[in-house]
């Protein structure tokens, strides 16, 4: 159990920046979940932690001893290898007992029964227990791979994508079962993933790391909310949030924004908003771009009072609802409806932005202006943290 | 049940491979046949003649024939021992390192087994005499690493390159260091290539004949060379040179049997995904 710190980690693999300057404070005891897209340095940082990899330049801090010299057997990391990195000649027991039989984690026997039996039994896998790696399917050897981490009691939990091989019932199952057990472990665990969903459920901060940097850390509702930038805010949510440039118009007093729909201006009125509109008298922008979240855009099919028309692009099912693409020109929108809805492709839909729950941001620099209820979104994160 | 068509390949097959395996033993069976026969017998008979072992007598127990397969045993021993004890970190490097002309090195040494033997062991005889190698176990244990050791390089660093580098991690992490993980985890899985390798190399420096030839007279004197001893100036003794023969393709037999089960591969697939 530790606080694991980065101080502007830097590291190149050839001539590819892997990481560029990452720095991270994970506190004792928390869940940190490092997100990002594929390539963008997540499991680097992991191999930075563990001591697999070398920084070129920074600080791996744990509880404010500096780590960069340590080897990675003496660290006392547990990690979960994307590839399971499973020992192919000993059966699974063998593999969740090989950390707690080398010298520096010595256990003696029956403890590590106990204690392989209780991760197996936690990860469902008690009659795999005699197998090979070679005789088990993918799922189970992410769970043997997860079984293993989990027979220690390390400074720090490292998951790399731990659950994204299982089957969706087993990992909803699993991610329930992580949260409470690192809740009871009590130890610090940093997971990568790509799935948003997870990262959403599980973290008790998020960083979304881009290209080998840092884009924004915080809690998930903070990220979710009041995203720094288009790319976090795309990244967070799904369906994606739709973005749309607008044009800005009037005073401080009525503000009124104008989008494009296949060529023709709809001129929307924007909602008072104390903090939205002050920060547009102080910087007065021309142009912003819009970001509105798909259950946040309403549709019909009969023409509507403050509605615009455009054409139904595809409506496909995402499960308990279903997704509304609809064809604005050079752009889509995407829209939350219930399932079984009768819509014909190339139909005319009309559509109305319930802008009170809209983000602006900069259509230049792609970052984060101002958001409805801002303050009140500032509120709870403070209220979060102070827990 | 298998169709009539099916039965008659199958038997079809089986003949043709009965052939090819009376074809490919034949040289062996009229070897040990001749062993059996008076030197009088040998050109005037085929099946039918009075066995003997005359010459098994005259070949082991009145010559110093347990010394020549000695020097094999030592010789051949020798150079696959030195060649594991070095080639199996060497295969390591070549398989996780990167370095400047990394598979420029690695072509080289397998360019050694290109040269025919002949090419180089002129320039070596000389080169042994000057340095005193000459007719000396070193030096042919180390010649003979241009026949073993870079087929054990070659074979070994195939099956580190198999290995995901993430076990290796895993075993880190798991707190182990790195001999540990070399000897606990890496060589259960790179066994069977070793295994295969050594055997394969032993057999080839047990059948070096123009090194031995050449390199070493009285003091070392391999099998191979030996068995000339029977082909005498003025007579052959066909019976004796057979038991020669027979007698020294044995270990290799032996050794081959004993480790068979080891060459079988496929222990390293399945734990990494993809």
């Amino acid at each position: 159990m530790a606080r694991i710190q980065l101080q502007n980690v830097k590291k190149a693999f050839g001539k590819v920046q892997a990481l560029d300057g990452i720095s991270l404070d994970v506190k004792d005891k928390e869940f940190f979940v490092l997100f990002g897209p594929a390539g963008a340095g997540k499991t680097t940082i992991l191999n930075c932690i563990a001591g697999i990899a070398m920084p070129d330049e920074g600080v791996v801090k744990f509880d404010n001893d500096v780590m960069n010299l340590i080897d990675p057997a003496h660290r006392n990391v547990a990690m979960v290898f994307e590839n399971y990195a499973l020992y192919p000649q000993m059966s699974v027991y063998d593999n969740m007992a090989s950390a707690l039989r080398s010298k520096l984690y010595k256990t003696d026997e029956a403890e590590i029964k106990e204690r392989i039996m209780w991760a197996a039994k936690t990860m469902k896998m008690e009659n795999l227990l005699e197998r090979l790696p070679s005789q088990l399917s993918n799922g189970q050897k992410q769970r043997v791979a997860m079984g293993r981490a989990l027979v220690r009691t390390p400074n720090v939990f490292l998951m790399d994508e731990p659950l994204a091989h299982l089957d969706a019932k087993l990992r909803n199952a699993m991610r329930t079962e992580l949260k409470e057990m690192q809740a009871n472990l009590g130890s610090t665990c940093i997971y990568v993933t790509h799935d948003f969903m997870e990262a959403m459920a599980l973290g008790d901060r998020i960083a979304i790391i881009n290209e080998g940097k840092i884009v924004q850390i915080g809690t998930g509702d903070e990220i979710y909310y009041m995203p720094c930038n288009e790319f976090t805010a795309q990244l967070m949510g799904d369906p994606q949030i739709n973005i749309v440039k607008a044009e800005i118009s009037g005073t401080d007093k009525e503000y009124s924004i104008t989008i494009k729909v296949n060529g023709e201006d709809v001129v929307m009125a924007l909602p008072s908003d104390s903090g939205v509109y002050s920060k547009f008298s102080e910087i007065n922008p021309d142009v912003v771009d819009l970001g509105i979240r798909p259950q946040n855009v309403k549709y019909s099919f009969e023409p509507k009072d403050g509605y615009f028309k455009a054409t139904v692009y595809s409506y496909e099912s995402i499960g308990n609802k279903s997704v509304i693409v609809a064809e604005c020109g050079d752009y889509q929108l995407r829209m939350i409806a219930p399932n079984g809805l009768n819509v014909a492709i190339d139909s005319e839909v009309y559509i109305r932005f319930e802008l009170d729950h809209a983000i602006f941001f900069d259509a230049e620099e792609k970052t984060y202006i101002v958001r409805y209820d801002e303050a009140s979104f500032i509120a709870l994160a403070a209220a979060k943290e102070e827990e | 049940m298998k169709t009539g068509k099916q039965k008659v390949l199958d038997v079809l097959k089986n003949i043709l491979l009965i052939i090819y395996a009376v074809f490919a033993l034949f040289p062996l069976i009229w070897m040990i046949l001749i062993s059996f026969k008076s030197d009088t017998e040998v050109f005037t008979t085929t099946f039918v003649f009075n066995p003997t072992l005359a010459n098994y007598q005259e070949v082991l127990l009145r010559s110093d024939y347990g010394r020549y397969i000695l020097d094999s045993v030592i010789v051949s021993g020798g150079a696959v021992l030195v060649s594991i004890i070095v080639g199996v970190p060497a295969a390591y490097a070549l398989a996780r390192y990167n370095f400047p002309r990394k598979e420029d090195l690695a072509f080289q040494i397998l360019s050694y087994k290109f040269a025919p033997e002949i090419l180089v062991v002129l320039p070596l005889f000389m080169i042994y005499q000057k340095i005193g190698l000459y007719d000396s176990y070193v030096g042919l244990i180390w010649v003979y690493q241009l026949i073993s050791l870079p087929l054990l390089i070659w074979v070994v660093r195939g099956y580190f390159e198999d290995i995901s580098v993430e076990i290796e991690y895993a075993a880190q992490v798991d707190g182990y260091s790195w001999y540990q993980i070399f000897f606990k985890m890496l060589v259960p899985l790179i066994k069977p290539g070793l295994v295969s390798s050594a055997l394969l190399a032993f057999i080839f420096a047990w059948n070096s004949f123009t090194f031995p030839l050449i390199l070493s007279s009285n003091k070392v004197y391999p099998v191979t060379v030996a068995i000339m001893k029977y082909l005498g100036t003025d007579s052959a003794h066909y019976g004796q040179l057979a038991v020669a023969s027979t007698v020294s393709a044995l270990p290799a037999v032996i050794f081959a049997l004993c480790i068979q089960k080891h060459l079988v591969r496929g222990l390293s697939f399945g734990a990494v995904k993809g």
